[in-house]
């Protein structure tokens, strides 16, 4: 009867095998959002929009104090005059206002998938600007100022990321999904094991955020990289730029290190945007948010 | 005291071994050929995205150890950089179907 019961079992999982691994995009959401509902009871969806201060009360003090007066205005300033200068609204719907909550979004034409910052430098290139001359790259500066002013305009909008029925739109998510869970670089870690499987512990000095939300603030202003410059933009980064960070922090090579990746995003990481994002939908952009 | 004679002749013998380097003697194309393993190595990890942070500059290295007529120290850099992209690629064919553990 033992060994019945045991061989039922093991023939149960290895059912259940195939339905994990073709996971729907609706389903992973719903355990990626269980996952994290029980790992910190009482934090509302929107809750984490807010990242590690969604979690900490405590630090959610401190950070409400800094949003009193946000670093980051006089880069929305900047961004919103660079956004003007280059005719940027001239590309997007509703002339670039309030849009950023559909990003990134998948386009049957080209067959790809599209990160707002891509869609910036498209319309640049198509408006003319001399990237090189105008020392616009796409991780930071006045790329992130510029979408951060965009970000700003879709404050209050829920993320409305879609996947829809169409087998490369689901390869782009399944990419990013793919990156998130899968472990890289010397120290052998993945996005999950340091954001959803051990969020809301402390990594040397830093509490790690939870994945659910991640997206909803970016470009971000981080203290971090404020120190490392002098002017009003050097703290913005875009999402690509926290990816490659996070990436070296493991001691995993940046997919968008070099000359290479100046001027263009690298895929994979505009992949997991999408899943990102696509799990983080309905929470409201914040963007851009301060970070430590 | 004889105890204490046997503990002393053992540290002794300890340290000494700790501290002997095992004799390298490579030769300038054993370098030569290191790097080129670690750099062989390495691309096959970079065509996967899959290369580690610090890989690229061990191999830095152990080229400017090459430069510097320290052929030894060249090897020891280069076959290091070799396995990590050799673990690399392990890590990556572990982690084709990664998924979530909840």
């Amino acid at each position: 009867m033992k060994k019945l019961l045991v061989a039922a079992t093991a023939l149960s999982l290895l059912g259940m095998m195939p339905m994990v691994a073709n996971a729907s995009p609706e389903s992973d959401l719903k355990a990626f959002r269980g996952f994290f509902f029980k790992r910190f009871p009482g934090v509302k969806l929107q809750d984490f929009a807010d990242g590690i201060y969604g979690i900490d009360a405590k630090r959610k003090e401190e950070w409400t104090a800094m949003e009193e007066f946000p670093p980051y205005e006089p880069g929305i300033d900047i961004g919103k005059k660079l956004f003007a200068k280059y005719k940027v609204g001239s590309c997007f719907k509703n002339g670039g206002i309030a849009i950023k909550q559909n990003y990134p979004y998948f386009n049957s034409k080209d067959g790809t998938v599209h990160s707002l910052e891509g869609d910036v430098l498209t319309c640049l290139e198509k408006n003319g600007v001399d990237l090189k001359a105008e020392k616009i790259t796409t991780q930071k500066g006045k790329l992130a100022a510029i979408t951060a002013y965009m970000a700003f305009t879709s404050r209050g909008k829920k993320i409305n990321v879609v996947v829809p029925k169409d087998k490369r739109a689901l390869a782009a998510y399944n990419l990013g999904k793919q990156h998130f869970y899968a472990k890289r670089g010397q120290l052998n870690f993945s996005c999950a094991d340091c954001h959803a499987y051990n969020s809301g512990r402390m990594a040397r000095a830093n509490l790690l955020s939870p994945a659910l939300g991640h997206v909803s603030h970016f470009p971000v202003y981080r203290k971090q990289w404020e120190a490392g410059g002098t002017d009003a933009l050097a703290g913005f980064g875009t999402i690509e730029r926290r990816y490659g960070g996070c990436n070296k922090s493991i001691r995993a090579k940046p997919l968008n290190e070099g000359d290479e990746w100046k001027f263009k995003q690298h895929p994979e990481y505009v992949a997991l945007e999408y899943f990102e994002s696509y799990m983080s939908n309905g929470i409201a952009i914040n963007g851009p948010g301060i970070r430590e | 005291m004889k105890k204490l004679l046997i503990l002393a002749a053992a540290s002794i013998i300890l340290t000494a071994c700790g501290s002997s380097e095992p004799a390298m003697m490579h030769s300038k194309n054993d370098a030569a050929s290191a790097i080129m393993a670690a750099e062989h190595e390495a691309g096959r990890a970079a065509s996967e995205n899959y290369e580690w942070r610090d890989t690229g500059k061990l191999i830095k290295s152990a080229k400017a150890a090459l430069k510097e007529d320290k052929y030894d120290d060249a090897v020891k850099l280069a076959t290091k950089a070799k396995k990590q992209s050799s673990l690399a690629l392990m890590q990556h064919d572990a982690n084709q179907h990664a998924k979530p553990a909840f």
